[in-house]
């Protein structure tokens, strides 16, 4: 395979003049040295989110899911909003880790680390709402097929069933890919630190890595497979969250293209999120160097495609609401644009459709200031999409004696704020302990590296 | 000879093959034949002429349709894989204005294949006639003639940009330093016109397919069209380079990992492809409305079940294993043999979408349905194989070329 | 008990991916078999140069695979038309449409515990110790250091002619393995 990365036009991934050892040596040393005073600060922010989330949670288990805002006809609301946006969140990291590494598509190599993290973090966020939402989330377990004292089994026809297989498998298969990942950084620290307790640590994680051929050449192996498992993965996870809507038959809900435009919904948000981390990461720790301007433009390009493809599902789906006839939905697409829910409508259209047209310019494409408000837009614009999809087809379908409202309350929102300081928490302790861009991966694209071929 | 001393070498020596002459004049006569005998059976059967010749139609036409996106795309890519057949898209993108001119005989054939035609079933239909304002004679030959417009002017200006490219570098393949604007400006050209692909293929699915079951609809038509497209175009170029790799100049250009990126992509399209059909169905089964469970209904009963039994086989299933492994992939053959079934099964996802509303009770092939094919396909195999004829068979201006050609 | 040696092996350090290879190629000439390369990231042709090809994770993960697709239909089909029909909208037990996205996961779950459960399998992990931890300077193996090392086990070791032999491919250093 030929160097992709050092023509004229396309600037190198990595800054020139680094070399094994240095490269090593700066990104374990983000881990090995002294903790900054900005960390404890940013955990202890976030600590204190986790805390209210507890107290949210604790509050809902003693109260019941009656503290948040959902009722009859609007029973699914932030919850599951929450959820489907966690989610989403997550599959950039899959994408970036996975995708591209099929592709072979080198400039991942410095993002996939933290990227996979964030997917791992996220989907455990991602997780919690369906739980909390169960009504009695104690008995969690129902929702898996055990031969049970009370004869049941679940109903594999339902959507939601396929929804714990999707998720649960999509955390499994998402934490073997990070952890197979780490094993030979692992061994790095193992063999870098010198911290005793440290070093055992890492060296039983690292279950003895030595890095001979054998080892590399079964897990290169292993490692490719995982990819091609977890790429159709992460595009069936995001397709089944789609197929809990598309199963039914309300209008704004029952549409075939669900699965790829939430698909790339899901990209589109999280690419978004590994901006939003990425571009103040580099800064607080000076990887420049390694996170490029090249890797922030590609992410905006990402960005730019899915929010079009997002924009398309828009567009096909009402224009078929009108060719179809069908009252129902045709009264579906005039409510969310001019019924109450008007102004989260017209937001996300604002931010989802709008907002990155911008990236249009090389000159927006290159400012990581402009790519990091452009981001947090696309944040909340993908938020409010989930909202609007799930609040407006709720409170208003079939029955108009039974429309309603639907208001998020104070519980809603500490929840949501609490996953956040959850998912802040957990990003903070892995940056804090774990390499968080792979270090091997970063070896590979070194000139160095290069080995001549013998003609055979 | 190894691909260094390929990287000297020039236009002249990309010349395409003097046996593509041969190709070209055999296939204008096998589809001149194919055309006398479809004008016979329109004689005979002017609404079975004009069903078969629909689907000819859009077989033929994603094939050169679907080259056009792939050419987009390998232009926003800017991979290795697109370089090695830029040639071959380019080619057929050129035919596009001669399928514009092949889609004229649809027109006199509307009343026959579509219900909102026929203004006396659309007085008897409440939904058709709220759907006449979009299904209309004018409006559906004015759109039709702008997708042909927008396809026609990207394509053009596309390759001739290509073309230009080949000028600045003289014929040589590492000869006069290149304008990288020019790529770059190629990719301006492409990032719109792979929008309005996307935009136009899907109402032109609509307007051509999909409306001819009344009553139906599914915002993933197009989407599963487009995939279609992809598979077809695919599945084509694999057999031309299958071609084009027997003999010189490009039996040395073309290496194993060439054809492993197109058995990667070709895979890759098969399984969006399942996708798109499998979450149509899901999705379908699962809501159980009488709008698109009718759909499926006709189509997985009697001989219809039969035929989407063997799609699943041949369009998904096989394909998926074959191509599964990795030395198929490197195997031009091997390779081939699975692109040809797909085209098979391209025609059959065809045929599977439009004829049950004609035969509801399963599949009544008519001989018409292979000789508008042929008249169809060898006219535009022959145009297509001049046009081909009409460059050298590699892009010698591109600066990735080199690069392309040790991949 | 057999007598086990004492010293596991020699091992040579190197300076470049490109000197490893190329070590490994003329011990590997010169009928060395029990012997491993070891590098801070994957060299294919490090592999190669040992005298192997093919890996068995891929056939693991296939078979891991279709286990993982039987049982997951296999599931449904049970629970749904066995152990608790239920009738869902008049649709038949078997409801195959419905079946397919549990199936898929179940495949791909399976595919990736086979993929991770069989790298460490093959690659006998985990295992906390091993000799060649023994020497000091091997820490510099998982930073930007190439070693290789060759067995007492091996048929033609011989604490002085292999030493000399390693010496002969222009290491920096060269240490004994204790074991």
């Amino acid at each position: 395979m030929t160097d992709p990365h050092a023509t004229p036009e396309r600037p190198a991934l990595i800054s020139p003049g680094y070399t094994s050892g240095t490269v090593t040596d700066k990104i374990s040393e983000v881990v090995l040295k002294k903790t900054p005073r900005w960390w404890y600060a940013g955990f202890a922010v976030a600590f204190l989110l986790v805390m209210m989330l507890l107290y949210a949670i604790a509050y809902l288990f003693a109260k019941g899911v009656g503290i948040w805002g959902v009722n009859i006809p609007v029973g699914w609301g932030w919850d599951i909003t929450n959820f489907v946006w966690w989610i989403g969140i997550g599959h950039a990291g899959t994408l970036i880790s996975a995708i591209l590494l099929l592709l072979r598509q080198h400039w991942r190599n410095s993002i996939n680390r933290f990227a996979e993290a964030m997917t791992l973090f996220a989907v455990g966020c991602a997780g919690l709402y369906p739980l909390l939402h169960l009504g009695r989330p104690w008995v969690f377990y129902w929702l898996f097929p055990y031969p049970s004292t009370m004869g049941v089994w679940p109903q594999f026809r339902s959507p939601l069933v396929w929804d714990v297989f999707a998720v649960s498998t999509y955390a499994t298969i998402s934490f073997l890919f990070w952890f197979v990942g780490l094993i030979p950084d692992l061994a790095t620290l193992r063999d870098r630190t010198k911290n005793p307790a440290a070093r055992i640590i890492y060296g039983m994680l690292a279950m003895g890595w030595r890095g001979s051929a054998r080892h590399w050449h079964n897990y290169d192996s292993a490692y490719l497979m995982l990819a091609g498992l977890a790429t159709p993965l992460v595009v069936s996870v995001h397709s089944v969250v789609s197929f809990d809507f598309a199963s039914g038959v309300l209008p704004g809900w029952h549409s075939t293209v669900f699965p790829p435009y939430f698909v790339a919904g899901a990209i589109y948000s999280g690419f978004a999120m590994v901006l939003t981390l990425a571009i103040p990461l580099r800064a607080l720790f000076g990887l420049q160097d390694f996170i490029t301007a090249r890797h922030l433009q590609n992410m905006a390009k990402v960005m730019l495609a899915t929010g079009l493809i997002v924009a398309y599902g828009y567009m096909i789906e009402f224009f078929l609401a009108w060719y179809g006839d069908d009252p129902y939905e045709v009264y579906m697409v005039a409510n969310r644009a001019l019924g109450p829910y008007a102004f989260q409508f017209w937001a996300l259209i604002a931010c989802n459709i709008l907002a990155p047209q911008f990236l249009w310019i090389k000159r927006a494409r290159s400012s990581p200031a402009f790519l990091f408000v452009i981001a947090i837009i696309v944040n909340i614009g993908m938020w409010l999409e989930r909202f609007v999809i799930i609040v407006t087809s709720l409170h208003r379908d079939f029955l108009p004696s039974s429309w309603g409202m639907y208001h998020g309350t104070i519980w809603d929102v500490a929840t949501f704020v609490g996953t956040l300081g959850l998912f802040a928490a957990l990003m903070f302790l892995f940056i804090r302990f774990l390499p968080m861009i792979s270090i091997f991966e970063m070896r590979t694209m070194l000139p160095e590296a290069k080995v001549e071929e013998e003609p055979k | 000879m190894t691909t260094r001393e390929q990287a000297g070498r020039s236009a002249a020596d990309y010349a395409p093959p003097a046996a593509l002459e041969a190709i070209r004049r055999g296939a204008l006569l096998t589809g001149g034949v194919g055309a006398a005998a479809a004008i016979l059976g329109f004689v005979l059967d002017p609404a079975q002429f004009y069903r078969s010749y629909l689907i000819a139609f859009v077989f033929w036409l994603s094939i050169a349709l679907g080259c056009f996106a792939l050419s987009t795309l390998h232009h926003l890519s800017s991979g290795a894989w697109g370089l090695m057949i830029r040639r071959i898209l380019e080619a057929a993108t050129r035919t596009l204005p001669f399928l514009a001119l092949f889609f004229v005989p649809v027109i006199p054939g509307m009343r026959v294949l579509y219900h909102w035609a026929r203004p006396e079933d659309v007085a008897a239909d409440p939904h058709l006639q709220h759907q006449a304002l979009y299904l209309n004679v004018p409006f559906f030959i004015g759109r039709t003639a702008l997708y042909f417009a927008i396809w026609i002017g990207f394509a053009l200006v596309l390759d001739r940009m290509s073309r230009r490219q080949d000028r600045q570098a003289g014929g040589e393949v590492r000869g006069a330093p290149r304008d990288p604007r020019l790529t770059r400006r190629m990719q301006m050209v492409a990032a719109p016109g792979l929008i309005l692909y996307c935009l136009t293929a899907t109402f032109a699915s609509i307007d051509w397919l999909m409306s001819i079951n009344p009553h139906f609809h599914s915002s993933m038509y197009g989407v599963a069209f487009v995939g279609g497209q992809a598979v077809s175009a695919l599945a084509f170029t694999i057999l031309v380079t299958l071609w084009l790799s027997r003999r010189p100049p490009m039996d040395v250009a073309f290496r194993p990992t060439h054809f492993h990126d197109y058995g990667k992509l070709l895979f890759t399209f098969v399984v969006l492809w399942a996708y798109f059909a499998a979450s149509q169905l899901i999705i379908s089964y699962q809501g159980n409305l009488p709008m698109e469970v009718g759909y499926y209904r006709t189509r997985t009963h009697g001989g219809w079940g039969t035929l989407s039994l063997l799609i699943i086989a041949g369009h998904f299933a096989l394909p998926f294993f074959l191509l599964l492994g990795r030395d198929l992939k490197r195997h031009v053959g091997g390779l081939s043999v699975v692109a040809a079934l797909l085209l098979v099964m391209r025609w059959c996802d065809l045929y599977w979408q439009a004829a049950p509303i004609f035969s509801p009770d399963g599949p009544a092939l008519h001989w018409l349905d292979a000789a508008t094919m042929i008249a169809i396909g060898g006219l535009w195999i022959g145009l297509f194989a001049g046009q081909l004829a009409r460059r050298p068979l590699l892009p010698v201006g591109d600066p990735a070329l080199p690069e392309a050609l040790n991949a | 008990m057999s007598r086990a040696p004492r010293v596991y092996g020699l091992m040579a350090e190197f300076r470049s991916p490109q000197e490893l290879v190329d070590a490994t190629e003329k011990a590997h000439a010169a009928g060395y078999r029990r012997m491993d390369a070891y590098a801070p990231f994957p060299i294919e042709a490090a592999w190669e140069a040992l005298g192997h090809h093919k890996s068995r994770v891929p056939l693991l993960v296939l078979i891991g695979g279709i286990i993982g697709a039987l049982a997951g239909y296999g599931l449904q089909y049970w629970v749904a038309a066995v152990a608790y029909p239920l009738n869902i909208g008049g649709r038949p037990y078997n409801s195959w449409p419905a079946f397919i996205p549990v199936t898929f996961e179940m495949t791909v779950l399976v595919a990736g515990a086979f993929a991770v459960l069989g790298m460490l399998a093959l690659n006998g992990l985990p295992m906390p110790h091993h000799p060649v931890f023994n020497v000091e300077r091997f820490a510099l193996a998982s930073r930007d250091r190439y070693f290789l090392c060759i067995e007492a086990r091996d048929r033609k070791f011989d604490p002085v002619v292999t030493r000399n032999f390693l010496k002969s491919l222009g290491p920096t250093e060269i240490s004994e393995v204790e074991s």
